[in-house]
């Protein structure tokens, strides 16, 4: 089904774009929300990428990216916050 | 797969499309931190429910792929929503913190009386 495809490209591009607001964003707050936001997009595709070709493993790769970018997240706040 | 459950993948694909690029076009956009921040949780809020709901319609609908498919779809889900506004509770008081505020003068700043320190 190419619909499942064409929604992995579109999440393969987003990610593309946040790129940008990773590089030029002013604070490191911003850097770190966008790549909360790179790692969401990629599980989201990866998702949609192994319901096209029928890989499951897919899956549990799409699973630990997106726990992982929540723990990098939560660490690299309160590194920020200064409490680490 | 009839035509039918095609059409409502399809339906539920591009709903989840369109709010995970409202999202990142509102990272993109918009001012200062606190509205990137706010931006952002249309992605995994809307974008993660429709796009896996379709995800999970598609799995069930056929059954050519593996026994658990749509368990393991319905297990991203939930922790994505589960941990997502932990992330960014913790992600918006280091924005607070480290004094990425906003250029404007801030109206309202509860935070502020409620700060321990």
């Amino acid at each position: 089904m190419i619909e499942l495809l064409i929604a992995a490209i579109i999440c393969v591009v987003l990610d593309l774009v946040l790129l940008v607001r990773v590089l030029n964003g002013p604070t490191a707050a911003d850097r770190l929300c966008a790549t909360d936001a790179v790692t969401l997009v990629t599980a989201l595709g990866l998702a949609m990428y192994s319901l096209y070709t029928g890989r499951i493993i897919y899956l549990d790769i799409a699973l630990v990216d997106a726990a992982l970018g929540f723990i990098g997240t939560v660490f690299v706040s309160r590194y920020l916050e200064g409490r680490l | 797969m009839s035509m039918t459950i095609r059409v409502i993948i399809d339906i539920l694909l591009a709903i989840g499309v369109f709010f995970t690029l409202v999202g990142v076009l509102g990272i993109i956009r918009m001012p200062d931190v606190f509205g990137r921040l706010q931006a952002s949780t249309c992605i995994p809020s809307l974008g993660n429910i429709f796009l896996i709901a379709g995800g999970i319609v598609y799995a069930i609908a056929t059954n050519v792929t593996e026994p658990g498919t749509y368990v393991k779809l319905a297990v991203i889900l939930l922790m994505v929503l589960l941990t997502n506004p932990i992330s960014g509770h913790a992600l918006c008081k280091a924005a607070y913190k480290m004094g990425a505020l906003p250029k404007s003068k801030m109206v309202i700043d509860d935070y502020k009386e409620d700060d321990p320190e």
